[in-house]
């Protein structure tokens, strides 16, 4: 591909790009002098942060929400999804609960969460389990239910049974959707598990957004917000990477 | 000869939402050891359906089919499937060497011996040293041999084809239909094909099964008295081959 040497800078073009609108904005536009900083301010208050061990506490609770809530959600939905999608039945009885449950927001069961557990971590790996379990969980069956019956009725001409059958092509004929499912859910793991902290109380950065929003601290909130950005970011391009390596046959 | 497999009486219903298909109608034939024998009929005759029967993935409402004296009732274990779509048969997920070691390890086959296997399958279609290779890293044709490799690798009894040549282009079919007649001369394998195209039905076959009607009945069994081996130039030359394929396309498009 020749379009690939310049995708970094290209990236880095339209960042330094949209640092100078923030700059511009702040400092002589119609934003300046409100309580949006200036992008060099929020920038040095990023690396003032960086040197202190709160922040990287921090980042690495909102790490954690997001991480173990990912995990248990995944032992709960790719199994679930699987046994859900190997049945008709339980795949058209469960469907429509899972998609009942599946839209809805996290963020309105904040409340009874907050009764359960407390603004605690605990709190915030249940809030991102449930926003993603659902999801998760169809999108597994979808792709059990996807294998193609070709290849299912080959395997059964070899006499192969049930459990082959899902080892060695259900469950490979799934991959692909359980990678969208989870390029999906690590977005949205992220994204509650600041949520939690924000709305609920939870410890990491959703609280530190919070806490230096009503302290006026707009520069370190600004901050906060960059640091999330990059962190999602990272985090996007780390299962994209994986995704490519695991799920080869589908590149081509 | 010995009969390997027998086709009793059998007849197939489907019931659907708008009532019953009728789709085989007391369809009876035998198949003799290391025998080719096509199916031929004209679209949706039931020709699937047949071969659906004879590999055990469903069983008839009526009638019976044996192989070697006994009832099916699941695909049985010598058996072996090369199917029109390759890619769909294929696993994408697994080389070359995975895919034909799979029904292998199936049968509980040591590594040396499956490893032996694929070596000598891949050789006789032609692919050696393809092992490490992925379907999708291979001509339509080069997957088909594949599919092949993996049906010899089980040392099947009986080897059943449908539609085998309808996805690849002209020149690989020829090829092809050469190669699996070979396999056939290298291991004595009764072959049962189901096909549309009655010129390769008439190349390949000792034997041709017409299907006809609604619901299908066996319409002829036709044979192919055109000596073995048989070769592209000369036979399909043959003043019998021309005059069989007429008899044949005669009897699929019911002019006779």
């Amino acid at each position: 591909m020749s379009g690939k040497p310049l995708r970094i800078p290209a990236g880095l073009v339209s960042a330094v790009v949209a640092l100078l609108i923030w700059q511009i904005a702040t400092t002589w536009g119609p934003l300046a002098g409100s309580s949006v900083p200036t992008a060099t301010s929020t920038l040095a208050e990023l690396w003032n942060m960086l040197f202190m061990s709160e922040t990287w506490d921090s980042i690495w609770q909102t790490i954690q929400m997001a991480l173990y809530g990912f995990l248990i959600a995944v032992v709960i939905a790719i199994p679930v999804g699987i046994l859900i999608g190997l049945s008709r039945f339980a795949f058209i009885s469960t469907k429509f609960t899972f998609d009942f449950f599946k839209v809805i927001p996290p963020i309105v069961i904040i409340p009874i969460t907050i009764l359960v557990f407390g603004p605690t971590l605990q709190m915030g790996v249940f809030l991102v389990v449930f926003a993603i379990v659902f999801a998760l969980a169809i999108q597994t069956a979808y792709g059990v239910r996807d294998a193609d019956p070709v290849l299912i009725e080959t395997m059964r001409c070899y006499g192969m049974g049930r459990a082959k059958q899902v080892l060695y092509a259900r469950l490979p004929a799934a991959s692909p959707f359980i990678a969208i499912g989870i390029r999906i859910s690590v977005s949205a793991a992220m994204i509650v598990a600041v949520v939690a902290g924000l709305v609920g109380g939870a410890p990491g950065l959703g609280h530190d957004l919070l806490l230096t929003e009503t302290n006026g601290q707009n520069s370190a909130t600004f901050a906060i917000v960059l640091i999330l950005g990059i962190l999602g970011l990272a985090v996007s391009r780390l299962v994209v990477f994986l995704q490519r390596r695991l799920i080869f046959w589908t590149a081509s | 000869m010995a009969t390997a497999i027998s086709v009793n009486g059998v007849s197939m219903e489907y019931k659907t939402p708008k009532g019953t298909t009728h789709v085989l109608d007391d369809v009876s034939y035998e198949v003799q050891d290391g025998h080719f024998v096509s199916i031929v009929g004209p679209s949706g005759v039931g020709k699937t359906t047949l071969l659906r029967l004879l590999t055990g993935l469903a069983l008839p409402t009526a009638g019976e089919i044996q192989v070697r004296g006994k009832k099916i009732s699941s695909s049985p274990d010598d058996l072996a499937v090369v199917l029109q779509d390759y890619t769909r048969s294929l696993m994408p997920w697994l080389s070359v060497e995975k895919n034909i070691a799979l029904p292998l390890k199936n049968q509980k086959l040591s590594k040396a011996e499956r490893k032996e296997r694929i070596t000598a399958s891949l050789a006789e279609v032609g692919l050696e040293g393809a092992e490490s290779k992925y379907p999708w890293q291979l001509s339509g044709g080069m997957q088909q041999r594949v599919s092949i490799a993996r049906a010899l690798a089980v040392r099947p009894s009986i080897l059943v084809m449908d539609e085998p040549f309808a996805s690849v282009d002209a020149q690989t079919r020829f090829d092809l239909e050469d190669l699996v007649l070979k396999v056939r001369d290298d291991f004595g394998i009764t072959t049962l094909m189901v096909t549309h195209d009655i010129d390769e039905a008439v190349y390949l076959s000792d034997e041709i099964v017409v299907l006809h009607g609604k619901p299908a009945k066996v319409r002829d069994v036709v044979k192919v008295d055109i000596p073995f081996p048989r070769s592209q130039m000369e036979t399909r030359n043959d003043q019998r081959f021309a005059e069989l394929r007429t008899h044949v396309y005669g009897m699929v498009r019911g002019l006779e």
